[in-house]
């Protein structure tokens, strides 16, 4: 298999003088094509900071980042580029933009990618049916429940159709049956749109849909 | 999606709506502060330009007329009459006194001027009835029958035919004057000047300041000099007088008003920046979470710098209407100059930008995982 990911030395510190938090020490991390791999581990470890640096939120303090085999270099490279053509985020509150409908959610992605306007509104309309929300098109944040946010934010996520989703924690806000649900919701799409997924949990339930487990402690990975 | 900033702006309408009016108010608190200063400067040359005069003479070490106490004896008249500059029989005696007339049982701020009618000094006509009785200056006897007449600025609302009183005598409107205050507008009330000589000056012959027209042959300050060598009388020129009053009566006693004004222009800079700047400010997570799916720096500033721009220019439009609204509205002349609101409009309207544009660019620097957690 190709990784489709991969951070080498990755390192990220937070704070200064005494006060310096190493959340990520160089570690050393591959992410295969079209697998589910899960990071796990206690609050604090690392694992949130790891997928953002991962999918090009957060910039390295050291360490290297390839995606695709290419080098990323955050000081030369346009990232918003990256980041809308080869990722998708789902984050943990969802981070939906409150003014916006779901569909407009989901449509926002593909404006910023210069996507048509009729063939953003086809394709949010598409996602927004594969996840369930067919009846929710023009419903805003506050009108949808926990599940049906983060069903809009997967959605969002797979609008520009990208290599690798990374999601925070997306069961962390569902009660049990909304993660069960979701968890079958993402086994879905990820066979129908062969993409690779990344999920941070600290779920031990969800453990039985990953196809690798990385295990983070104090900022490294110790098992996997 | 290119009303993005508008969709956001609608869902945040109250703290918009909020915003706009923080800048509105004290968009129109300076124009509204620098309109006072500017209506107070024109009241102050308005009565002294119309009387025509070139030449205003008070008692010597009065500092010039309006200014210090004078008074100054009528036989100066002939003098100058007589003088070498002036047009023949142009000088004339003035009273100028400030005076509280009961107005329909309020005692009300006022000043009394007295001159000789058709003469210089006040107006020689009436918008509306007539003007007062002259009495024969020079022949004038205090048990003369002359009547206790009055011509008063229409501001005043005064009916012709109504009776005022003025210390203890009733005086009769006889006729209405066109914008004719004084500073803080304070309405003048023409009359007589042997009337107002009985009146506020106990009947002595004496006056503040007379007034008188320099031939047009002779350059004014030339003239205004040569008779301010004499060692009895101080003369002042047209600009000289209105330089005087402007300084006496504006100037100085607005000097902590002017460095209210200062302060407020201070204060409102930083507020109305510090508004739009914290208005960006907490726009970190929404800018983190676009930039987190693919929005490029110029894209989330173009959006910030729309709607930091929008909300201004409202901000500041509104401001300059309301101020000129509340301008008419005022219960003193206020003035404000079409270019000096112009010039707070824009400085406003850039402070605005700028300090939106300067909290915008510290969002978009940082990690959109950073901004997203509001963390900067």
């Amino acid at each position: 298999m190709t990784a489709i990911v991969e951070g080498n030395g990755l390192t990220k510190r937070f704070g200064t003088g005494d006060a310096t938090v190493v959340a990520v020490d160089a570690v050393d991390v591959a992410i295969q094509e079209s697998e589910l791999v899960m990071i796990m581990g206690d609050s604090g470890c690392g694992k949130t900071t790891l997928i953002s640096l991962l999918g090009c939120i957060l910039t390295p303090d050291a360490g290297q980042i390839r995606i695709e085999g290419e080098a990323i270099d955050p000081a030369a490279q346009d990232m918003s580029v990256i980041r809308r053509e080869k990722i998708g985020f789902v984050f943990q509150l969802f981070h939906l933009l409150p003014y916006l409908t779901a569909l407009e959610n989901v449509m926002i992605a593909m404006d910023l990618a210069r996507t048509k306007t009729d063939a953003a509104e086809n394709r949010a309309m598409e996602l927004l049916t594969q996840v369930g929300l067919s009846e929710r098109f023009h419903h805003r944040p506050a009108q949808l429940s926990g599940g049906e946010k983060q069903r809009v934010s997967f959605a969002r996520a797979l609008a520009n159709r990208p290599k690798v989703i990374f999601a925070d924690e997306p069961t962390a806000n569902l009660d049990s049956r909304q993660s069960d649900n979701l968890m079958s919701l993402i086994q879905e799409l990820r066979q129908e749109h062969q993409t690779t997924v990344a999920i941070v949990t600290h779920h031990e339930g969800l453990k039985k849909n990953a196809d690798r487990i990385i295990q983070m402690k104090d900022g490294r990975i110790f098992g996997e | 999606m290119k009303t993005l900033f508008l969709k956001d702006m609608r869902y945040r309408q109250a703290r918009v709506v909020l915003t706009a009016l923080g800048i509105t108010v004290l968009i129109s608190l300076i124009l509204l502060l620098g309109g006072i200063m500017n209506g107070m400067r024109i009241q102050a040359r308005q009565y002294v330009e119309s009387t025509g005069a070139d030449l205003w003479i008070s008692a010597e070490g009065s500092g010039g007329a309006f200014i210090g106490f004078s008074l100054v004896i009528e036989e100066y008249m002939a003098f100058l009459n007589a003088g070498q500059g002036l047009v023949p029989d142009s000088a004339s005696p003035l009273v100028f006194a400030q005076a509280r007339p009961n107005v329909r049982g309020k005692s009300t701020k006022a000043i009394v001027v007295g001159y000789k009618l058709g003469k210089l000094g006040g107006p020689k006509r009436a918008i509306e009835g007539r003007m007062f009785t002259p009495s024969n200056f020079e022949d004038y006897r205090p048990e003369d029958p002359v009547p206790y007449e009055v011509v008063v600025d229409e501001k005043m609302g005064l009916e012709i035919g109504e009776q005022i009183t003025l210390g203890d005598e009733k005086v009769r409107v006889v006729g209405k004057t066109e914008s004719l205050m004084f500073v803080l507008d304070t309405p003048l009330l023409f009359m007589d000047v042997r009337i107002a000589q009985k009146l506020l000056l106990g009947n002595t012959p004496h006056v503040n300041m007379m007034v008188a027209k320099v031939n047009e042959n002779f350059p004014v300050p030339e003239v205004a000099t040569q008779y301010d060598e004499f060692e009895t009388i101080e003369t002042r020129t047209l600009k000289q007088t209105v330089g005087n009053i402007i300084e006496y009566y504006v100037d100085e006693p607005m000097k902590a008003v002017q460095f209210l004004r200062v302060m407020l222009w201070l204060a409102a800079g930083i507020l109305v920046g510090m508004i739009t700047y914290v208005t960006m400010l907490e726009k970190t997570q929404e800018i983190g979470v676009l930039k987190a799916i693919g929005a490029a720096n110029r894209y989330v500033m173009a959006l910030l710098l729309k709607q930091v721009a929008l909300m201004s220019a409202v901000g500041v439009i509104l401001g300059l209407i309301l101020s000129y609204i509340f301008a008419t509205a005022a219960p003193i002349f206020v003035a404000i100059h079409f270019l000096e609101s112009v010039i707070v409009v824009c400085i406003s309207f850039v402070v605005c930008c700028g300090s939106g544009y300067l909290a915008a660019r510290k969002v978009i620097a940082v990690d959109p995982m950073i901004a997203f957690r509001g963390e900067i």
